[in-house]
């Protein structure tokens, strides 16, 4: 820990949409001048509603998406515009565990396949060292007998064994960095957590890094070390998970945090305090602070003014509100 | 006064591989103006549960049964007729899953929320409008929102569209499917919220489905969990969730993590079963950290397990042979490379003892004997596990009267 694995400097991914011979296109301000620094060995948990652009800083992270401003550098090279040819290496050392186990798995490859395919790509290994480095990830997935699933497919696994394999194929690489995207959220609650466990020990014992895309702050509170919250394309919140949960600094992280039930049967005799109003537009987003039309506390001539910036108001916590203190 | 009642009902699937037993001997009563969460992992029979009670039937029906009372009245003798008339929508309405996502987008929303009301119920069509209008407004949605087609509206407003539905015919009963999964946690608070309001304002009944123990919370006077096919533990809230009393209820609540306590979620091993081959008796047993020899093993699944064990190198120094499954209840081991078999015999048995608490199958094991040149190992017989308790109850053979058996 303590060496940058990635970082992002005022990182920014615009979509242009509509336009035409005669008319100038729309953007939608998907993420919008985001900097943050993810540790080697540690987890950032990013959390947020759908279309906070969360996912999207996940995929420009890994160079899905071609960034349109801003700087990426990954282990100490920037990355920000590698071209194809370049990006093998990035493509090696950064990996991405996507939603959803049931279509992200060919299913006319059996699991030793699917995991074999990376390697081949990459050109690593003869035939019994690729053989033996399937069986190796298989086991970290705890999915033993690996020789017993290796010659599985996709369809003989139940949801949980089957994100196992995609973790697996993430891991076959040696990864430094992976971007696991709500790993868990199609999965029921009592195969969740041993998914999470899985990638906690993957991080812990091989010291990947990861970023954690989630819309759960109660997972991001057990399995991350520090939680980024996003609303409407900025980071307005980064601290660490134990702070930013007990003493939130931003309205928007306190909402949200009012806004999740425990399980509580007291919780059914009073209604729970939610925000008005929905997320903004990303194609003209409010000015100034974006939260600041549904947000308690903004102020007239400051709020829908200026756009707040992200200062470390405690140890390590940042936020992006000029009310906070 | 209890608006529904539940008294063994059944409602299974013909698929080719066997009978599904979605609903399996399900009893259960819902107070009125109460809500009854009903909770459980994907695939364990609880949206069935729903469709068993609407009589919504697919044609593989393989068998439907037992007593559905709504108002003290057995409505299952209704002739379907009757039932659409007379019951669905008007009774008992219900929210689906995702309906949000099947409002038609080529009709403005007040003719389709009206609709049903001139088709089904004759209604003349400005008394349609008007009572599809005083139904979106008891439910927070401006006036404009009826003319408005379902894509100018944001996720929540269409799920308050979709509640209005359910609610235009006044039912007393209204069946809640995860009416919030889709929604972000903030439209989901305002939903919720909606849904406590309109249970207080209208004293509306509700039988909540969802797979979320902190969201029952929200609404649950009582609280059913459901395994398999089957209620395993049923009572109200402030008893279910302070003490639960089934080992999956203990474990489900366990598997959460919580917002606001830094206690680790623990999961639970394995995988939901299959409703076609459900485990034999407890069908939770193979998962259990608490079952012993009644639960319901079988020789089958006994030689599966040493299978998976010698597989995976975990037998504990003890080779444990070819296992051939000779009844319910008897499988015989052959040793491997010409070990005596009295030898052997006295191997296993000294394995099962050792390691019967990481793999509790072992607990099973009653007899171990030299037969034929290998060993016959004789399991104990299982018993179903029952209801028991009166307002708060639970099948598990561990609450039988006499205390806890094992641990």
């Amino acid at each position: 820990m303590g060496e940058p694995l990635v970082s992002l400097t005022g990182l920014t991914k615009w979509f242009e949409i509509g336009g035409g011979m005669f008319r100038r296109p729309l953007h939608v301000r998907a993420v919008d001048d985001v900097s943050l620094v993810i540790q080697r060995g540690e987890t950032l948990a990013l959390v947020g509603e759908s279309g906070s652009g969360k996912t999207t800083l996940g995929r420009t992270i890994l160079r899905l998406l071609e960034p349109t401003d801003g700087e990426i550098q990954f282990a100490g090279k920037i990355v920000t515009h590698l071209k194809d040819k370049d990006l093998k290496w990035l493509r090696r050392k950064a990996q991405m565990i996507p939603q959803d186990p049931y279509s992200s798995l060919n299913p006319t490859y059996p699991v030793n396949k699917a995991l074999e395919e990376p390697l081949v790509i990459h050109g690593l290994g003869n035939r019994q060292e690729r053989w033996e480095r399937i069986l190796t990830a298989l086991d970290s997935v705890h999915l033993t007998p690996p020789e017993f699933f290796a010659h599985k497919y996709p369809h003989m696994l139940s949801g949980g064994q089957r994100q196992r394999v995609v973790v697996a194929r993430a891991m076959i690489l040696d990864p430094e960095f992976i971007v696991a995207d709500e790993p868990v959220s199609m999965l029921d609650a009592s195969v969740k957590v041993s998914i999470l466990r899985i990638l906690k020990e993957i991080q812990e014992n091989l010291g990947v890094g990861f970023l954690h895309i989630t819309h759960d702050l109660a997972t991001a509170h057990h399995f991350a070390e520090r939680i980024g919250i996003m609303y409407a394309g900025k980071l307005v919140e980064m601290g660490p998970h134990e702070s930013l949960l007990t003493e939130p600094l931003h309205p928007y992280t306190q909402a949200l945090i009012e806004a999740i039930p425990d399980p509580d049967p007291e919780n059914r005799f009073r209604e729970r305090p939610a925000l008005p109003g929905e997320p903004p537009s990303l194609v003209n987003p409010p000015a100034g602070c974006r939260f600041h039309p549904r947000c308690p506390i903004a102020r007239e001539g400051l709020c829908d003014v200026e756009e707040p910036l992200l200062r470390e108001l405690r140890p390590g916590h940042f936020v992006a509100c000029h009310l906070a203190e | 006064m209890a608006i529904l009642e539940l008294e063994h009902l059944n409602f299974h699937y013909r698929t080719l591989r066997g009978a599904v037993r979605a609903v399996d001997d399900i009893s259960f009563e819902v107070e009125k103006g109460h809500t009854l969460a009903i909770v459980g992992e994907s695939g364990c029979g609880k949206t069935s549960t729903a469709a068993a009670i609407l009589r919504l039937l697919p044609k593989n029906v393989a068998r439907y049964d037992g007593i559905v009372r709504l108002d003290g009245k057995n409505v299952m003798e209704l002739s379907d007729e009757e039932f659409r008339k007379t019951v669905r929508w008007q009774g008992i309405s219900m929210v689906f899953q995702g309906a949000m996502n099947a409002l038609n987008p080529t009709a403005r929303v007040g003719k389709q929320v009206a609709e049903p009301l001139q088709i089904h119920f004759d209604a003349e069509k400005e008394e349609a409008m008007a009572r599809a209008s005083e139904s979106l407004r008891s439910v927070g949605l401006p006036e404009y929102v009826e003319r408005s087609y379902p894509h100018e509206l944001s996720g929540g407003m269409k799920q308050r569209v979709v509640i209005a539905m359910a609610l235009i015919l006044r039912p007393g009963l209204v069946i809640l499917d995860e009416p919030t999964s889709a929604l972000d946690v903030m439209t989901q608070t305002n939903i919720i919220n909606l849904l406590k309001r309109l249970k207080k304002e209208e004293e509306l009944s509700y039988i909540f489905i969802t797979h979320d123990l902190a969201l029952a919370s929200e609404l649950a006077d009582e609280v059913g969990i459901m395994y398999a096919g089957q209620i395993r533990e049923i009572g109200p809230s402030e008893y279910v969730y302070p003490s639960p009393k089934h080992p999956y209820t203990k474990a489900l609540l366990k598997s959460v993590p919580i917002l606001r306590s830094s206690e680790s979620p623990i999961s639970i091993p394995g995988v939901p079963p299959d409703l076609i081959e459900s485990p034999f008796a407890c069908r939770f047993h193979p998962r259990c950290s608490v079952s012993f020899e009644e639960c319901g093993w079988s020789a089958q699944e006994f030689a599966d397990i040493l299978e998976r064990l010698r597989a995976s190198g975990e037998d504990g120094g003890v080779r444990w042979g070819e296992a051939e499954v000779e009844d319910d209840l008897t499988l015989v081991l052959k040793p491997e490379d010409g070990m005596d078999p009295v030898t052997y015999r006295k191997a296993l048995e000294e394995a099962f003892h050792e390691q019967e608490e990481s793999t509790r199958a072992f607990k099973a094991v009653t007899k171990v004997e030299v037969r034929d040149g290998g060993v016959a190992v004789t399991l104990h017989e299982a018993t179903t596990p029952y209801m028991i308790g009166e307002a708060h109850r639970a099948a598990c053979l561990l609450l039988r009267k006499g205390g806890e058996k094992d641990g």
